[in-house]
């Protein structure tokens, strides 16, 4: 790449696209951000294994077809359920044990982080492998000059329905309003009869599987790797944090910034647009590091 | 006379320090092996970057995931100034790889690395300044605690963009290789001799006493006071933003010469240099030896590479596994890390201090 | 006689709801001011606008002269005004001594003091306050390990190191015994006239051995001040109070 080649000229259809794979990159991050925004708004845990929950869906994808022969679609929520009980095991012989210390579960979390990508690694060596997803998904839907992969198409509807599904579990369930009550106060939640430790278990449990979830759908889309989940971790985070724990925040965070790589990306390329974005979300992380939504946290 | 531990008496400590690095100093003159050589150069690196990490972590209480940052600047700053030296500016003023991403001329921002002085001024002094500028942006605002892990964690992540993407001028994922060895004062630095070891060795001895010596200063203690309560050194009158700036720099700084010696050692940099993964690891270094001692995040920087190429290639991900484990219960059971433990177990040794009542307020002191 | 700490009209609202509601308040150089009123009333809160910890919604506060409304924290705390918390906060990884050298804070600027090892200047006051809290046998310990009443030994002794013109304290005796009671009011008789002090406190007892004047605070502003005695047979206070034995028994 030359430098006179750093910024591509605007025309118009091209640049539509670039809003519709936007759209993508958004519900990507989105879904991806979805299990630690649960995690992070409940718990104020900082769950740095995170990427490797993601990991692990795709990977548990990868074992179930190779092994067993099981359907890419059955895959799914079968990552959810298995990825889920791996992030149960986590809380209780870990995070449960860390809670009044943050930092230290960020810390602590990246070492699962490591013993996780090592592990696999280990077993299925550090090649990476592919998922056979189901033929109609594999290509690529053409409409005038817009090119999208039906994978793409088909993860998009897939975040908005896990999206709904857990606002559906925090806000109809019995279970949602006990997690929602410990949210905001967990002594007094306590003195209700509400059991938070099985709270938290449940919620990182179901975090974790919405992650693993994620994996097995991006598994479909890209070859897997055991440190695949890095990849995500950071981006994860941005979302959250910048959405500020709350699920309508991460919705509303993972749009922007898709569509803000995907047009930054347009117009020069993917890198740098990475570099502009992060450096955005640090300025605003300084203004209001308690996230778009919720009210300020400022010297009051 | 007071019972007290001897792991807090400050004779003993300097002591401790001046053996490890006399040690360490004629550690060449009992073998011959250029490339052994190479190797424990490389291990002092690893002890620099872990001395940045416990200077503000352990002492100054601020969890940064991005002293890479100011590694990857200076490791660019240097290679930059490498590169140049081995460029000639009448017949051969352009480094290769520019010349293959179709670059007519030598860029502006390469040009003051003609002049070997102002390269390392710049590789470290540029490094420097954005750490001052971030301190400023985080610390005005009183971002603390995770929010500062997570906001130098995306800073690297965006410099690593940065270099990977802006080819011309880094030469992207394919890195900088100057031919040549660093040359300084007419004198090449030979990466495979015993020199780049003293060189190494060196520059981390002077950065250590340095750092211990400026802990055991008021600003030392001012510091370790911040770190425990903030609001309290408020109240006593201390602008505290402006005390982690200036901590956050000074670690910045010891990262840079990390990055600056680095590159002598291997005459190559890439945004490797800049990775998230490498950064976070000097954090495992630092907890595992001891952040809240100098040596001891030192010695566990160094212990746990010379393990990790002891190991070698086949057992690596066995070895990472053990790795992370070992963290997991650093973490969660042991925060002082093997300095901690250290210190428990030189409890137990009988230890009394004499002490006139004037020497009492300066001797009480729980700092290392 | 001058006025060296002066509220005007300091209102702090939440939304609708005022914790302090256009309080006036106004302490002569040297007195010993006592701040009561029961849970709620404001008093914590006014200490916090005072010291800069929270901003005031409106009105100017006004310390020696100055206005320092809405100032950074430790830019008032290096004008002279100390403050001692409810909760006793000192830092709990560094020992007793180092704590104390900390709050001896005569130059702040963080490179002046790189170059100090231990305070050949200080050394004296550190060693008189060292004696006035008791503290002389536990310079070692870390501040973490000490019991709750040496805690606010230790807190009171870096207050009086750091040598504020004005000290706030807050429930400075909570958790004391009888005797260690005894020896803060001698302590707080004796800073009185050199140093002006407003006490926020509960324990009734220990508010008649040193108040010259008290404040009552109800619902974020002035109920009563004055003299103990005058303050104690006011019929609205004794309205507040239904029932009871006026303020004697207010906890």
């Amino acid at each position: 790449m030359s430098v006179h080649d750093f910024w591509t000229p605007f025309s118009l259809e091209p640049f539509l696209n670039a809003l519709l794979i936007g759209l993508s990159i958004a519900s990507i991050w989105l879904v991806a951000a979805l299990g630690l925004t649960i995690i992070y708004g409940t718990m104020g845990v900082i769950n740095m294994a995170h990427g490797e929950f993601i990991m692990l869906g795709a990977y548990s994808t990868w074992v179930m077809q190779y092994f067993i022969g099981i359907p890419w679609l059955l895959c799914l929520p079968l990552s959810f359920i298995i990825v889920g009980f791996i992030g149960w095991l986590v809380e209780r012989g870990l995070i449960r044990h860390l809670y009044e210390r943050p930092l230290d579960t960020l810390l602590a979390t990246w070492g699962v982080s490591l013993v996780l990508i090592q592990s696999i690694r280990l077993i299925f060596g550090g090649e990476p492998q592919y998922i056979d997803a189901p033929s109609w998904l594999k290509t690529v839907m053409v409409i005038d000059f817009i090119h999208i992969p039906w994978m793409r198409i088909f993860i998009f509807f897939l975040a908005l329905a896990l999206v709904a599904m857990t606002i559906a579990i925090l806000y109809r369930t019995n279970m949602g309003i006990q997690i929602r009550a410990v949210m905001q106060n967990k002594e007094m939640a306590a003195s209700f009869g509400i059991n938070s430790k099985r709270v938290y278990g449940l919620t990182f449990a179901y975090g974790a599987g919405l992650a693993g979830i994620s994996g097995a759908m991006f598994s479909g889309l890209k070859t897997i790797f055991p440190d695949m989940g890095l990849g995500y971790v950071v981006e994860a985070f941005l979302v959250v944090v910048t959405g500020g724990g709350e699920v309508f925040g991460s919705v509303a965070t993972a749009g922007i910034m898709g569509q803000m790589l995907s047009v930054f990306s347009y117009f020069t390329n993917e890198t740098f647009g990475h570099f502009v974005l992060f450096v955005l979300i640090v300025i605003f992380l300084r203004f209001r590091p308690q996230g778009i939504f919720t009210p300020s946290m400022a010297r009051r | 006379m007071q019972r007290a531990n001897l792991y807090h008496d400050k004779r003993a400590q300097w002591a401790v320090y001046l053996l490890f690095f006399g040690i360490l100093a004629i550690i060449p003159l009992s073998m011959d092996d250029p490339f052994t050589m190479n190797q424990y150069a490389r291990y002092g690196v690893f002890g620099m970057l872990a001395l940045s990490v416990s200077l503000v972590w352990g002492y100054g209480g601020i969890l940064s995931l991005g002293q890479g940052i100011a590694f990857g600047m200076a490791a660019y700053g240097m290679g930059a100034t490498m590169q140049m030296q081995y460029q000639d500016p009448v017949n051969d003023p352009i480094p290769s790889f520019m010349l293959t991403n179709e670059l007519e001329a030598l860029p502006t921002v390469w040009e003051p690395f003609w002049n070997t002085s102002v390269g390392i001024i710049l590789a470290v002094g540029v490094p420097v300044v954005f750490f001052i500028i971030f301190g400023i942006l985080m610390f005005q605002a009183r971002i603390a605690g995770a929010f500062v892990a997570i906001m130098t964690l995306a800073m690297l992540g965006a410099w690593y963009s940065m270099a990977y993407d802006m080819q011309p001028f880094t030469a992207g994922f394919n890195g900088i290789s100057p031919p040549s060895a660093f040359t300084a004062f007419g004198v090449e630095v030979d990466p495979y001799s015993n020199m780049i070891y003293w060189v190494s060795l060196g520059v981390l001895t002077v950065l250590t006493l340095g750092s211990k010596a400026l802990l055991q200063t008021k600003f030392g203690t001012i510091v370790q006071a911040i770190r425990d309560d903030p609001e309290r050194a408020r109240f006593l009158g201390y602008n505290v933003a402006y005390y982690q700036i200036v901590l956050f720099a000074l670690s910045g700084l010891i990262a840079a010469f990390a990055g600056l010696v680095w590159v002598m050692i291997t005459q190559f940099v890439s945004p490797t240099s800049l990775d998230i993964f490498f950064s976070i690891t000097f954090v495992i270094w630092a907890a595992v030896g001891g952040r809240m001692s100098l040596f001891g995040a030192i010695f566990g920087a160094m212990f746990i590479n010379a393990a990790q190429s002891y190991v070698g290639d086949e057992f690596q991900a066995t070895w990472l596994i053990i790795l992370g484990a070992v963290f997991i219960v650093v973490v969660r059971f042991a925060p002082k890390g093997l300095a901690g433990l250290f210190e428990y177990a030189l409890s137990f040794v009988p230890y009394r201090v004499r002490e006139t009542p004037q020497s009492r307020i300066d001797v009480s002191s729980q700092s290392e | 006689m001058t006025i060296i700490l002066e509220l005007k009209e300091v209102t702090k609202a939440y939304d609708a709801y005022k914790v302090v509601d256009g309080f006036n308040f106004q302490v002569e150089q040297g007195e010993l001011r006592c701040l009561l009123g029961p849970n709620g009333a404001g008093k914590t809160t006014t200490i916090d606008l005072i010291t800069g910890r929270q901003k005031s919604t409106s009105g100017m506060i006004v310390f020696d002269g100055k206005n320092i409304t809405g100032q950074r924290e430790d830019k008032i705390a290096k004008q002279g005004v100390g403050r001692k918390f409810q909760v006793p906060a000192v830092f709990k990884d560094l020992t007793v001594g180092e704590n104390l050298q900390v709050a001896f804070s005569k130059n702040t600027d963080p490179f002046a003091n790189m170059f100090r090892f231990g305070n050949k200047d200080g050394r004296q006051r550190l060693q008189q306050v060292f004696e006035l809290v008791g503290l002389e046998d536990r310079l070692d310990i870390l501040g973490g390990n000490l019991s709750h009443g040496e805690t606010q030994w230790l807190e009171i002794g870096m207050v009086l190191t750091q040598n504020p013109k004005l000290l706030l304290m807050d429930e400075p005796t909570a958790g004391m015994t009888e005797q260690e009671t005894q020896k803060t009011s001698e302590i707080f008789n004796r800073l009185k006239g050199e140093h002006t002090l407003v006490v926020v406190e509960h324990d009734m007892a220990f508010v008649r051995e040193i108040a010259d004047v008290i404040t009552l605070m109800h619902l974020g502003k002035t109920l009563a001040e004055g003299p103990m005695r005058e303050v104690e047979n006011d019929p609205k206070v004794k309205e507040v109070y239904l029932g009871s034995e006026g303020i004697t028994d207010a906890a």
